[in-house]
């Protein structure tokens, strides 16, 4: 890409009026949730999430459905927080946080599609790092969350381009990171990354967003990066992908990304990958019903 | 005791499901390599509760201990699994495993061996049991035969052990349930009406295979399975106690050629039997690659 166009990508994200801004909860609740388990304060998370009436509504609605096995459904939030547990509650939050940030309407994609892939890669770099004991599934589990947020951005700032490249994408059964550079010269990377700057994200996510097609040119958090990657392509492989068939073949071995984490972690070369893969075939059927409960209506794929 | 008194499993999705089950399954898993979801635990539930009747367990706990500490544990298990995959097979049973084939795989090994003299593509059905999986891989190639396998010739080969499944897989009848999952469009295609609800399989494609009978555990017949580009092996490795699995699956690994793909069946895996065979990943699959000779990392 060259440096005219990611000029081209800051002006527009900077300039369109329909931009989200990340909720005013959103940020305060992520340093809480980051915090160790013992040192989180029901009350503070209660009384952030009652702050915005909207989100605290969702939550609830979420929490009373069946996939969350609740006997009664929690008439407040405090309620909620304490039956289900914080780690549960933390999927609800963000998810609805981040999903009430962006309009529904006018998307080129299924935004439960969307969803569907961004809280199953959220799943999937958490398990991925329990696996290869990271220490910090938490921080995968974000950087899962956000990682593609650059199509929320090319919906809204690039919408007939973007079309088109989603068009080309499932014609040509085709990731969307080749379709959009294709179509339109640059991907949801910098368009995302642009985005994660305007919110101030840390700069992990920063890169996580800007580089997780490419690890290996990212300067830092090359691991957590390499993770997401991963993940990412692993959610594709096992029916959690942008609904469409992509003509993809993982080859873990050869993906730059493997021998990235493998220098990290040890580990990784005695993680069971076809039995972690069937794994999420059982997790993927909780997204599925998560993100249907949350954001309503069937998904098409 | 009555059977009345012998705690059956529950047998309907999404019924609550003892946590013996759960730990039969991991077992199952640790041992065969056969991995069965949440949603379907109710399945080994109900292949558990049969066994259970069979062998008079009169709850999932002492069942367990049967699995674990009895003498006879390995047979038992065996006895299990044959009725986890019980009624499995039909034509069309994986179509993930159709689509890597089509879309991600044949035109990979057209790229790959298009430089050679003899464009021969060589398929191999070990285990292949009643002829359904030989002839859904045919009927596929068959679709490919005017475009990316025009001026191609493919050869599979069908081998089970037993010699009535095999005279039943040459017949090439099936009735309703095994042509639950063939498509309106394969069965006006490749089939003809063969008496009250069956059809045949019409013989353009009977011609593409070979049947035979062989016994996987015969070293000496296995080493002339040379030169094959694909070997299908579904649900057949959990008959085989370890060291025998180990020595079928290095067969594979020689009777395949670089860059050809072993697949198990949708649920299976290798665990460690082999180190050289490579783990790869397409929508909704799994298979087993032997690195082609210009990749690096053999």
């Amino acid at each position: 890409m060259s440096p005219s166009v990611a000029v081209d990508i800051r002006e527009r994200v900077k300039h369109i009026e329909t931009m989200p801004s990340i909720p005013t909860v959103f940020l305060p609740l992520l340093e809480l949730l980051n915090l160790p388990p013992e040192r989180v304060k029901l009350d503070e998370v209660v009384e952030l999430v009652s702050y915005d009436n909207t989100i605290a509504a969702q939550c609830l609605r979420v929490a009373s459905s069946p996939l969350f096995g609740l006997a009664k459904s929690p008439e407040s939030i405090k309620a909620a927080v304490i039956s289900l547990g914080l780690r549960k509650v933390e999927t609800i939050l963000l998810t609805c946080c981040l999903g009430s940030a962006f309009p529904t309407q006018n998307w080129s994609l299924d935004p439960t599609v969307f969803w569907r892939h961004s809280l199953g890669c959220a799943m999937v770099c958490r398990k991925f790092s329990e696996k290869l004991a990271t220490g910090d599934g938490d921080k995968a589990y974000m950087a899962g969350l956000l990682h593609d947020i650059g199509f929320i951005v090319n919906c809204i700032a690039f919408p007939k381009e973007f079309s088109a490249a989603v068009a080309h994408a499932s014609k040509e059964q085709i990731s969307f990171h080749e379709a959009e550079s294709a179509v339109m010269g640059f991907t949801h990377c910098e368009s995302g990354r642009a985005l994660a700057e305007q919110w101030h994200l840390a700069d992990d996510m920063i890169r996580v967003i800007a580089h997780h097609h490419a690890p290996e040119e990212s300067d830092t958090a090359q691991p957590l990066i390499a993770l997401v990657h991963l993940s990412d392509l692993l959610c594709r492989m096992r029916g959690m992908g942008y609904g469409y068939y992509e003509r993809n073949k993982l080859d873990w071995v050869e993906d730059p990304s493997w021998s990235i984490l493998l220098k990290e972690h040890r580990r990784l070369a005695d993680v069971d990958l076809a039995l972690f893969s069937f794994e999420l075939d059982e997790a993927a059927v909780e997204v599925h019903e998560l993100v249907s409960t949350i954001f309503g209506g069937k998904l098409r794929s | 005791m009555t059977s009345a008194t012998i705690a059956v499993a529950p047998g309907r999705p999404g019924a609550p499901v003892d946590p013996v089950f759960r730990q039969i399954r991991d077992l199952v898993y640790k041992v065969c390599g056969i991995f069965q979801l949440e949603e379907k635990l109710y399945l080994m539930a109900d292949a558990c509760g049969r066994r259970m009747k069979q062998v008079g367990a009169r709850t999932p706990r002492e069942y367990w201990d049967l699995l674990t500490a009895h003498a006879s544990r390995e047979a038992e298990l065996r006895q299990l699994l044959n009725e986890v995959t019980i009624g499995e097979t039909c034509l069309f049973r994986s179509q993930p495993q159709i689509d890597a084939l089509r879309k991600v795989i044949l035109p990979e090994l057209v790229q790959e061996k298009n430089k050679q003299v003899v464009k021969r593509l060589r398929i191999w059905s070990a285990g292949c049991s009643t002829g359904e999986e030989p002839y859904t891989l045919a009927m596929n190639m068959l679709e490919e035969s005017d475009h990316l396998l025009k001026d191609w010739t493919i050869e599979i080969l069908a081998t089970d052990l037993n010699d009535r499944s095999v005279e039943t897989a040459k017949a090439g009848i099936y009735g309703d349930y095994a042509l639950r999952c063939t498509s309106e469009y394969f069965r006006r295609k490749y089939f003809t009406p063969a008496g009250e609800k069956k059809l045949e399989v019409r013989p353009e494609v009977k011609k593409l295979i070979a049947f035979s009978r062989l016994n996987l555990q015969d070293d000496s017949r296995m080493l002339f399975m040379k030169g094959m580009d694909l070997i299908f092996c579904c649900n057949v490795l959990i008959y085989f106690d370890g060291p025998s699995k180990g020595k079928v699956v290095n067969h594979y690994y020689s009777n395949l050629n670089f860059g050809g793909y072993f697949f198990l069946g949708t649920s299976e895996s290798l665990l460690n039997l082999n180190d050289h065979f490579r783990l790869v990943h397409f929508p909704g699959t799994i298979a087993y690659w032997k690195p082609s000779l210009k990749s690096g990392k053999l």
